[in-house]
């Protein structure tokens, strides 16, 4: 019996009114990559936290090489050979990429920095990856893949026992992709264990030995990768039928209520095209970093627009910022709820009527008794529980808290609304209860553009697809010929329908 | 993250934590004033009292109006002694030309436009405040003192000061002025439009913007609300004093920030009301005027003021970490 | 000749002494001797001294409003001690002074979790208070008067002791910053926290540290002060610290952490001193030299600012 490189057992993690993690158990074999999956939410990234020593377990028990320990830092679980390639990039902008790839180990001649072993050995492990960077250039001024791959250099140039990738390609073209899965392989065969994050089933089969799915903070299944199939791995992922979890109301689809021909931002996006018509959910997806999120800033004001036209319902609009497009009717519920989403220390009451704020008001005195009746009455609509208006939104839930958020841009009753990633971070039943929301919307005539990185959902509720890749956007696919590789390919740059 | 949530979360010590925070001033004052009523005879009395509403008049003012700042996450304002000059300066030096009034407003509409400045700096250019605050003061209170030539400047009508000097009934006309601020600025912080935005730009800056807040608007507002109030302060000031030295107003940002931290305002921004801060500037004030009539020495005041804004932003801190901010 | 404009800013701390330099020197007779510039140099030492602790600190996205205050009190220290345990011990004790202070301000930024600004606002007001305390807000005269003038002695024509240990301690940061582990590690630390955390570096430690070594600059450039005057005074260095943070940022620091050049600090000092000295020499009243050095403390800011846009990370 061979001893595993890695054994959680039974990690419990609570946080105050939240259980992430409810008894998850993890085995990992020396010299194996294996691939953890889960929804959003489902609990992986606490996990690996837990492992990577920023969070400690409420309960359970770590075991490396057998021998149980205690990571209570990250310090302490580098000594013990763990290292961990984050999503959100870990990285110091004004230093260069070889002092990156060795911060905390920098090679030394006494104090002063070893400088010819710092450039030589950036060099030298930029290039078993493939990466052809230049190792004195700036962190900062890289772009956001290029920044992913000093993280990774990082973490491999620490020669780890234990390497935790987390979505490692969301930002690498095809071919950085295949130059790192060689580079797993390579770890792999020196015996090192590889822990593979990620929700790309396709990369999941391609690469792992074995596969743990969690769901909703439990363990929902271990199996090796022989046999198994995407439509296992997400049931086990999902726990029902795709199709139960988004159910798609009936619209009809009207005008076009949005129409932007040839946006471009000055950066990344370049003659960005798209049509949002009443009545119906538009798909936008593709691979992290295509561009989604910079189009739908650019439409509303909050990131800069350089080219194209915008017209709402026939009209040509310009906004300069989001007031603006929402009196031209478009509003844009953010990425990121935590940041760009909440304020968390007002209450949902005041959440909610943000925008609107000067119409609730008279002469700038708020009327108070108009401004609880609105909060209430969307409120109510979206199903925020609990449903006390006054209650301080950083307490809600991640499902609650996007329904104030979207809540918030209802009230001006706009003709489009433009939503990104709305249930990611959201627990299965609200993910439910927010499509909802969203089908009857349309049905009411709103246009819908959903962004989002979820094909499962991408695909069972929009009328038609967008698919951007690296700034551009193919034309639409409608629902008829919506199919998972086609998609993907147009994600990742392979086809051109 | 998200999944199930546990059945009833525990309400009791967050709860419990936060109305401990908020009693906490309230208590405070009491606990300030048991102990002048047992160290001193002279406490309790009218005229001692008096005193410290008049002495905090001054410069709770600047006090309110330093609320906003921090509250939009403006982090401070420190060229509040500039202001505070140039209100005093001007209010004097064109006294004979434009009369007592007009030299007062002269004096709060040039500090008003240091606030712009400040404001133009900090809210649309987006600079660092200390920096900016702390250069644009050096560079205002030289404007000032060069106007008048470097000068003390006195006042040339001894009479403009009485109806500032004088009482309505009973109440010192000054006290009134920082009353009437003090509501004017609580109903706009909590009632108006402009006072949501604020709040909301210091609570989240960047989901304040992509709600539709004009959040560029609002910083600069608060700038320039401190640069009126040290105007005003600094002409009210030259008024009932009847000369204005340019160091008129030293220590009075540093005074300003410490009762707004202590009343409870986060220097993070979002948190915080009006109210507080003059309760934090009530509580100093009854402090230290216990501290003079026990004969504790200034010195010795300085170092407690000092520890008072550690303790008073340290269990801030506290609090907000377990209230779950 | 965008180039050239992209050049001067990035260098703008030599472009503007020596503009500085060339004015003072035609428009201010006596200005180009080497005494003056001796003298000049002399008094860029105490603020100089101070802008090394605050390069430091600000490297690791800290700030510290109270060095003019530790100033104060270890020179007054250092002064209050010498008839009890003689002249150097009590430099000695008025040196630890300073770094008792440094060590209470990190103590409280990372111990109590405030932040520096707030902090070292609260510890300047507490450590005023302690000078004025000592000495009941009098100036306090010192023993040996002799010892004073050795101290303010100029040799080689140009440097006074103070002068040339700010010069060697702004070479000996210039190495620190670039070549020592320990200094691209604080340079980590202000550039991203969070990574420098992650990395196994550790922030409390380093945070604790930067400001002792401030609080020692800041005691040592106090105990020379009052050694050199033979006086210890509550109310040195109050405009220290605005000084020595315009000196600073005028040479390239950035206030947010990250960005740190001790060369720039020098390039700074020197351009501030040359202009105080040279508005001195030239009669220029006092409230005018402050419009004048806040003028370019805020064009440098706003120049900064759109030169170079903000963005660490995309």
């Amino acid at each position: 019996m061979i001893v595993p490189a890695l054994e959680m057992r039974n990690i419990v993690k609570t946080f105050p009114g939240v259980r992430a993690l409810s008894g998850v158990d993890l085995m990992v074999q020396r010299g194996s990559i294996h691939a953890v999956v889960g929804e959003n939410g489902a609990g992986k990234s606490t996990l690996m936290k837990i492992l990577s020593g920023m969070y400690q377990p409420s309960s359970g028990d770590i075991l490396i090489d057998g021998a149980p320990v205690t990571l209570a830092s990250p310090a302490v679980a580098a000594h013990f050979g763990i290292a961990m390639v984050h999503q959100e990039l870990n990285l110091a902008p004004d230093l260069s990429v070889a002092e990156n790839v060795f911060l905390g180990r920098t090679p030394r001649r006494g104090p002063f920095v070893d400088r010819k072993a710092l450039r030589t050995g950036a060099k030298d492990v930029l290039g078993t990856i493939g990466a052809r960077l230049n190792v004195d250039a700036l962190v900062g001024g890289l772009t956001v893949s290029q920044q992913q791959l000093v993280e990774i250099a990082k973490a491999y140039a620490a020669g780890p026992r234990i390497i935790v990738l987390d979505e490692p390609t969301s930002s690498l073209s095809e071919h950085e992709s295949t130059a790192l899965f060689d580079v797993l392989r390579r770890m792999r065969a020196q015996g090192t264990a590889v822990i593979y994050i990620s929700h790309r089933l396709r990369e999941v089969l391609a690469i792992a030995d074995e596969v743990t799915v969690l769901r909703d903070g439990a363990l929902a299944g271990a199996r090796p990768r022989e046999g198994l199939t995407s439509e296992e791995m997400i049931h086990l992922m999902v726990g029902r039928k795709v199709t139960d979890l988004f159910p798609k109301q009936a619209a009809t689809i009207g005008e076009p209520l949005l129409e932007i021909e040839a946006l471009s931002d000055g950066r990344r996006v370049q003659d960005v095209s798209l049509t949002v018509r009443a009545g119906e959910i538009v798909g936008m997806t593709g691979l992290v970093g295509a561009g989604r999120t910079e189009v739908a800033r650019a439409i509303v004001g909050l990131g800069p627009r350089t080219a194209g036209t915008i017209r709402v319902r026939g009209h040509n609009v310009a906004p300069r910022n989001p007031a603006e497009a929402q009196r031209a009717g478009i509003v844009y519920v953010p990425e990121d709820r935590k940041r760009d989403g909440i304020l968390p220390t007002l209450c949902v009451r005041e959440n909610i009527t943000l925008p609107i704020l000067t119409s609730l008001s008279r002469l700038g005195w708020v009327r108070g008794g108009a401004e609880r009746a609105e909060a209430q009455g969307q409120s109510r609509r979206l199903g925020i529980s609990p449903s006390d208006p006054e209650r301080r939104v950083s307490l809600l839930s991640g499902g609650n808290q996007q329904k104030a958020v979207i809540a918030r841009w209802l009230a001006s009753r706009p003709a489009v609304l433009i939503l990104d990633e709305p249930t990611r971070g959201v627990d299965v039943g609200a993910k439910a209860e927010i499509h909802a929301i969203i089908g009857d919307l349309v049905s009411q005539g709103l246009g819908v553009l959903m962004i989002s990185s979820e094909l499962p959902e991408v695909m069972a509720v929009s009328d038609r697809v967008y698919v951007m890749h690296e700034g551009r956007i193919a034309p639409p696919l409608e629902r008829h010929e919506l199919d998972e590789r086609r998609i993907m390919a147009l994600a990742t740059g392979e086809a051109v329908t | 993250m998200s999944v199930a949530p546990l059945s009833p979360p525990r309400h009791s010590t967050r709860s419990m934590l936060a109305t401990a925070g908020s009693l906490a001033l309230p208590l405070a004052v009491v606990a300030v004033l048991l102990l002048g009523v047992s160290t001193s005879s002279n406490f309790l009395t009218v005229s001692n009292l008096l005193n410290v509403l008049t002495s905090m008049s001054i410069i709770g003012v600047i006090v309110v109006a330093m609320t906003f700042v921090l509250i939009t996450g403006g982090l401070a304002d420190l060229s509040v002694p500039a202001t505070v000059g140039m209100g005093a300066i001007l209010t004097l030096a064109l006294q004979p030309m434009l009369g007592t009034v007009g030299a007062f407003s002269a004096g709060v509409l040039a500090a008003g436009g240091a606030g712009l400045l400040n404001g133009v700096l900090v809210g649309y250019a987006r600079i660092n405040a200390i920096i900016v605050t702390l250069a644009t003061g050096t560079v205002i209170l030289g404007v000032a003192q060069w106007v008048v030539g470097g000068v003390i400047v006195y006042g040339a009508d001894p009479t403009s000061g009485n109806l500032l000097k004088g009482r309505v009934g009973g109440v010192p006309t000054i006290v009134l002025i920082f009353a009437s601020v003090v509501i004017l600025g609580h109903l706009l912080l909590s009632h108006t439009v402009w006072g949501r935005w604020s709040r909301a730009t210091g609570d989240s800056l960047s989901a304040a913007t992509a709600a539709a807040v004009p959040v560029k608007l609002v910083s600069a507002g608060a700038f320039v609300l401190t640069g009126i109030a040290g105007g005003i302060s600094g002409g009210l000031l030259a008024l009932t004093l009847q000369n204005a030295r340019p160091g008129i107003g030293q220590g009075y940002e540093f005074s300003a920030i410490t009762a707004v931290v202590v009343g409870g305002v986060s220097i993070l921004g979002g948190q915080g009301s009006v109210l507080r801060a003059v309760g934090g500037l009530i509580f100093i004030q009854l402090l230290t005027n216990v501290m003079t009539l026990t004969g504790v020495r200034t010195p010795v005041q300085g170092l407690a003021l000092g520890l008072l804004i550690i303790a008073a932003v340290a269990l801030d801190l506290a609090v907000r970490k377990r209230g779950g901010a | 000749m965008t180039r050239l404009v992209f050049w001067a800013i990035d260098y703008r701390v030599l472009v503007i002494w020596f503009a500085t330099l060339i004015v003072a020197v035609m428009t201010v007779p006596g200005f180009a001797s080497t005494i003056t510039l001796g003298l000049a140099l002399d008094r860029a030492a105490s603020m100089g001294l101070i802008a090394v602790g605050l390069t430091v600190l600000l490297a690791a996205g800290q700030i510290d409003l109270s060095s003019g205050a530790v100033f104060a009190v270890s020179g007054i220290v250092a002064v209050v001690l010498q008839p009890n345990i003689g002249i150097w011990p009590a430099a000695g004790v008025g040196m630890l002074a300073g770094l008792v202070a440094g060590a209470i301000n990190g103590f409280v930024v990372v111990g109590l979790g405030v932040n520096s600004l707030v902090a070292t606002l609260a510890t300047l007001l507490a450590y005023r208070a302690i000078g004025h305390w000592i000495t009941q807000s009098q100036p306090m005269s010192g023993m040996d008067i002799m010892l004073a003038l050795a101290i303010s002695q100029v040799h080689w024509g140009m440097l006074t002791l103070r002068a040339a240990l700010f010069l060697v301690l702004i070479l000996l940061l210039h190495l620190w910053l670039t070549y020592t582990v320990a200094g691209r590690n604080l340079i980590a630390l202000g550039s991203s926290p969070e990574t420098a955390r992650t990395s196994g570096l550790r922030p409390g430690r380093m945070i604790i540290l930067a400001f002792m070594g401030a609080g020692l600059l800041a005691g040592g450039a106090g105990v020379l002060q009052s050694l050199s005057v033979n006086t210890g005074s509550p109310v040195f260095g109050t405009d220290l610290t605005l000084l020595a943070l315009t000196a600073v940022v005028v040479g390239g620091t950035r206030l947010e952490g990250g960005r740190a050049t001790a060369l720039g600090t020098l390039g700074g000092v020197l351009t501030l001193v040359t202009l105080t000295t040279g508005m001195e020499f030239a009669s220029v009243p006092a409230y005018v030299q402050e419009v004048v050095t806040g003028m370019i403390l805020l064009t440098l800011i706003v120049l900064d600012r759109f030169a170079r846009p903000q963005g660490a990370m995309t």
